[in-house]
């Protein structure tokens, strides 16, 4: 393939872009775009680069008697495929128009909203993020031949993951607060309401809210999304119930495809000695027990170098969770999480919310790249 | 002195390579921090303070090794993100001098955080800043 001159100079802007973020890697998308500086370009598609884990389209605007070439971010290449479209729905030479928000930093960036193809009025790489329609009707609960309910796919090789969290952060049970997909507080007043947090973990978290989320180490530095917010992502979670090796592997739809194990052989929440066993860990140490059809598992022993949940909660490695999981149908996971923390918290307390049943996939390929947006 | 800059220079070496892993993003002030304090901009002296929170308290020891001494009442003020600890040294005369440090938390958002402010005693004061590591 030959890029000439032209491309040649595009892929130089693309790299620079991807190559001059370390603090601008991928990113909380209010953290970098501002809300309040609606943009309009419209000009012609130069490059798109399709990968993770935000797609970028390059293209050229009119400016004066000059052409700038501005870079038109967009969602992951797995959110625009299962919306339907391809890495060729808009292509080099398209003619486009472009709605978004500016970067806050003033350079040629936009987050798109809408991109349309100016000659037919056809929108293009749209991403629709609501769940599917509910089933018609509630289906039973899939069960293991000792009547345990089933938390993962089924056998003989359909897959199948949960998604389309109805809850996108962690905020008490009982608590009603606006914020938006990524856990950003539409009021910041609201922050004392999340959750009971101590006076440092309220202004911390009030300083991170204000900074739109822009320092959050999942997205700077592609840190594990450990705890709760595995259960947030909108990529999903497939849970693999390992019944020989008395285990569940939780596989995580984002990130770098982690995944950690639930401990269902009665073993104590410590680490191997003289390996792991003084070592606190990202998604810490959890050992569980099927308490009728509710699977309860506790963890311990994480670290403090990652954020547990979207919208920038702090911890302390104090962090104790109560994780219960139950599926009241098939189309249904409960989730619910107590949070004991006395390093943060002044009291132990509770969120929940469920999660919709995608049947027949596998777990989206999401990848975090370090340092490219 | 010569044994006392050694373990100085060890201990400081150990915690610059043990720095990655002790990267914490939890309570504001914990963890090790490396920077200098001393009478004056000019006459500056290394120090390493190590700082810790149990939850209801900030607890930690002014460069550990076996010259450690442990700060008192140290607290820390959200609003405006102000460290304050005490801690009670012996000088060169025999003297009990008693310090007063209280700084500013600077890049609030990372992990290599700083401190910055003064420090005092009954008979002089200076500048102080140490870097979290």
């Amino acid at each position: 393939m030959s890029y000439g001159v032209h491309g040649v100079s595009v892929l130089l802007l693309a790299g620079l872009l991807v190559a001059a973020a370390p603090g601008e890697a991928h990113h909380s998308i209010l953290g970098k775009f501002d809300d309040t500086q609606p943009t309009t370009l419209e000009g012609v598609v130069t490059l798109v680069d399709w990968r993770s884990p935000h797609v970028h389209i390059f293209m050229n605007v009119r400016n004066g008697p000059r052409f700038d070439n501005w870079a038109v971010e967009i969602e992951s290449p797995d959110m625009l495929r299962k919306s339907g479209w391809a890495r060729d729905s808009v292509r080099p030479g398209d003619a486009i128009v472009v709605e978004g928000i500016a970067a806050r930093n003033g350079s040629r960036q936009v987050w798109g909203d809408s991109i349309v193809m100016s000659a037919t009025g056809r929108a293009v790489l749209g991403v629709d993020e609501s769940a599917p329609p509910a089933p018609l009707a509630s289906r039973p609960t899939p069960r293991w031949p000792d009547g345990q309910p089933r938390l993962g796919p089924l056998p003989g090789g359909v897959d199948g993951y949960w998604a389309y969290p109805t809850a996108v952060a962690l905020v008490e049970d009982g608590v009603d607060v606006a914020m938006n997909a990524g856990g950003l507080l539409d009021d910041i007043d609201d922050a004392a309401r999340v959750a009971p947090l101590q006076p440092w973990a309220l202004a911390l978290y009030r300083a991170r809210q204000s900074r739109h989320l822009r320092d959050d180490p999942t997205y700077l530095n592609c840190k594990p999304t450990s705890g709760p917010r595995q259960f947030h992502q909108p990529q999903g979670v497939q849970l693999i119930e390992d019944r020989v090796r008395e285990r569940v592997f939780v596989l995580v739809g984002s990130g770098n495809r982690n995944f950690h194990i639930f401990f269902l052989d009665g073993r104590e929440p410590v680490g191997q000695v003289g390996g792991d066993d003084d070592n606190p860990l990202y998604y810490g140490r959890s050992v569980g027990q099927w308490e009728d059809d509710t699977l309860v598992v506790e963890t311990t022993s994480f670290n403090e170098d990652f954020w547990f949940t979207n919208g920038g909660l702090p911890h302390t490695d104090r962090l104790r969770l109560t994780q219960r999981f139950s599926r009241p149908d098939f189309d249904t996971l409960r989730y619910e999480v107590t949070v004991d923390d006395p390093g943060a918290y002044t009291r132990p307390w509770t969120s929940s919310w469920t999660l919709r049943w995608v049947a027949g996939e596998e777990l989206p390929k999401h990848f975090c790249q370090e340092n490219r947006p | 002195m010569r044994t006392s800059r050694l373990v100085f220079a060890l201990s400081a070496a150990c915690l610059i390579a043990a720095a990655p892993a002790a990267a914490q993003e939890g309570h504001p002030v914990k963890g090790s921090w490396l920077g200098t304090w001393g009478p004056s901009p000019d006459h500056l002296n290394d120090v390493i303070v190590i700082l810790d929170w149990d939850g209801e308290n900030i607890t930690g020891v002014i460069n550990p090794g076996i010259d450690n001494v442990e700060i008192r009442n140290a607290t820390l003020d959200p609003d405006g993100w102000i460290v304050r600890f005490e801690a009670e040294m012996v000088n060169a005369a025999g003297a009990t001098l008693d310090y007063v440090v209280e700084g500013t938390i600077g890049n609030l958002a990372f992990h290599d955080r700083t401190i910055t402010g003064t420090w005092s005693h009954q008979n002089g004061s200076g500048p102080f800043e140490i870097q979290r590591q």
